[in-house]
């Protein structure tokens, strides 16, 4: 008995320590990707709210929680508040399988630093990934106005190409580590002394660009389109609706799927890698905090990468996104396909 | 005549490994790095330029009025001659080349002694296109336009100057900035110090 609620206390913690990561992450995310978009434009972006603009995520929410909760009024009242709350669980779920780190011991008991091992973890990543559409054709649908619709329906036709473009990229390193658990999948990656980037680039340009899509970052942001479609299928919301769909789709999505990445292709928490030799650990000094520093330094640099190209490409037509998706990337992913079939073996040894 | 220029289609390298990407990624990164060129508004402002064209104002008689115009129009409009008080002499020029002449209010006062001093000159702002024709017609170099160029106000009867505070303007005017060197603003010495106080040349 005693077991069973230490147990349920120790998922609590949890639970409650990755809702605050994913969320306040997400937040502050605004402030960081403002900052990127500034300096990159040579300005120095939010500076008077706090010490160098430190507390505008603050504000911000505070002033979008105040704002009037306004309501179209010929659309559909209920699944206009369902859109949201589909487009926010979906994407905080997905951190229930990011393992933070390897497993540690506190008093005596083996915690592993994820939420739940299942061993289907990645099946649920892209499962959960899939869901999000359905929010964004509710959001569009419901709202009853024609940019949001138009927007929506665009997003919809690229998360439909590219989740089947992501589903075979990913394909390369499962079939390397022989799981789905995205645990294990790190573990073997340690066990194999490489990181599946070295042998799976093609792969990771297939994910970089289904991540990019499926998120709404530039150069797939058709659905936003802001000079052509106002701010898409996020139109008719208000107040801190409004404020919620660019946090999950543009931070919070982005989050999960860059941790999915490191996770796949960057080793996780391992340090730098020389491939088939072993790992090179300059942080050695942080002791048991190094693993979980090196997850989070590779993420951020994900990140950043993601914001980076953001502000750098142009936008492509929506003709041209499916066209990527479906000519280019999918043929690209199944070649890779094949060629990690006939490598496996040397790889498993 | 268009110019035709020949564009190089990608081969095949630069298809595979992403260069165009590459090259506009380092772009940004190089600028990312550098100094930002920005002026925080409320906390630090630029000067305008000498020829700015910002609040009116009306310069005092301090003895550097344009001769022998100036005292040609005193004459003519039997003018009070006040050091200190304003040039203007009342002839209603700046009112006659206003494309919205309503917002000029200008009532002479007679004194006893049978000459004249300016005794209402009210411009209504608001109206006000700041076009400069008005300085231009006037013929004492009284009417002028400062630097002020922060124009909001609490109320719509702020935006309506009287003699005094075109007075006020002009004596601030000429204590500050008359005896400035008149250039346009890109080889302005003063402007571009205020620059460079950030590190940045502007090009």
């Amino acid at each position: 008995m005693m077991e069973i609620a230490i147990n349920l206390l120790i998922i609590l913690i949890k639970i409650l320590v990755i809702l605050a990561i994913a969320l306040g992450i997400g937040a502050y995310l605004t402030l960081v990707e403002r900052k990127v978009a500034a300096h990159i434009q040579r300005r120095p972006g939010p500076m008077v709210v706090g010490w160098h603009g430190l507390l505008q995520p603050i504000a911000d929410g505070v002033k979008l929680i105040t704002k009037e909760d306004l309501f179209p009024r010929y659309g559909n009242r209920f699944l206009y508040n369902l859109a949201l709350i589909m487009a926010l669980v979906p994407a905080v779920l997905v951190f229930a399988v990011v393992p933070f780190g390897p497993t540690i011991e506190i008093g005596g008991r083996e915690i592993k630093p994820i939420l739940t091992d299942v061993n289907v973890g990645i099946l649920l990543v892209f499962g959960l990934g899939s869901l999000a559409v359905y929010a964004i054709a509710l959001a569009g649908w419901a709202s009853n106005s024609k940019y949001a619709l138009i927007g929506s329906m665009r997003k919809a036709g690229i998360i439909i190409s590219y989740e089947v473009a992501i589903t075979f990229a990913v394909m390369g390193p499962l079939m390397l580590a022989g799981t789905l658990s995205t645990f294990e999948i790190v573990q073997a990656q340690i066990d194999q002394k490489l990181w599946y980037f070295w042998v799976q680039p093609v792969a990771f340009v297939v994910y970089m660009f289904s991540l990019l899509a499926e998120t709404g970052r530039i150069p797939f942001d058709i659905q936003e389109a802001e000079a052509e479609l106002v701010t898409g299928f996020t139109v008719e919301y208000g107040g801190i609706k409004f404020g919620l769909f660019p946090l999950v789709e543009w931070y919070v999505e982005v989050l999960t799927l860059s941790a999915i990445a490191v996770v796949l292709f960057f080793g996780g928490w391992s340090p730098i890698n020389i491939p088939f030799l072993g790992f090179v650990d300059p942080l050695f000094f942080l002791g048991p905090f190094a693993p979980f520093v090196w997850f989070v330094l590779k993420v951020a640099l994900l990140l950043l990468f993601v914001l980076w190209l953001h502000w750098t490409l142009p936008r492509y037509r929506i003709d041209q996104i499916t066209a990527i998706a479906w000519k280019v990337m999918l043929p690209l992913a199944l070649l890779n396909l094949v060629i990690t079939a006939v490598i496996a073996p040397l790889i498993w040894r | 005549m268009v110019k035709r220029v020949f564009q190089r289609p990608l081969n095949i390298i630069e298809r595979i490994l992403f260069i165009d990407f590459i090259k506009g990624l380092t772009v940004t990164l190089k600028q990312a790095f550098r100094r930002t060129i920005t002026t925080h508004y409320p906390y630090e402002k630029l000067t305008p330029p000498k020829r700015f064209r910002g609040f009116l104002g009306h310069k005092v008689i301090d003895g550097r009025e344009p001769q022998p115009a100036f005292n040609e129009w005193v004459e003519r409009m039997k003018i009070e001659v006040r050091p200190g008080s304003s040039r203007c002499v009342v002839c209603l020029l700046c009112k006659r080349a206003c494309p919205v002449p309503q917002l000029f209010e200008i009532e002479p006062e007679k004194l006893p002694n049978g000459k004249r001093v300016i005794g209402v000159f009210n411009m209504n702002l608001m109206l006000c296109t700041f076009c400069g024709l008005c300085v231009d017609a006037c013929p004492v170099d009284c009417l002028f336009n400062s630097d002020i160029h922060e124009t909001a106000s609490y109320s719509r009867k702020d935006a309506i100057l009287d003699l005094k505070a075109l007075e006020e303007i002009g004596r601030d005017w000429q204590r500050r900035r008359e005896k400035e060197e008149d250039k346009i603003w890109s080889d302005d010495e003063q402007r571009q110090r205020l620059w460079y106080e950030n590190d940045v040349s502007i090009r």
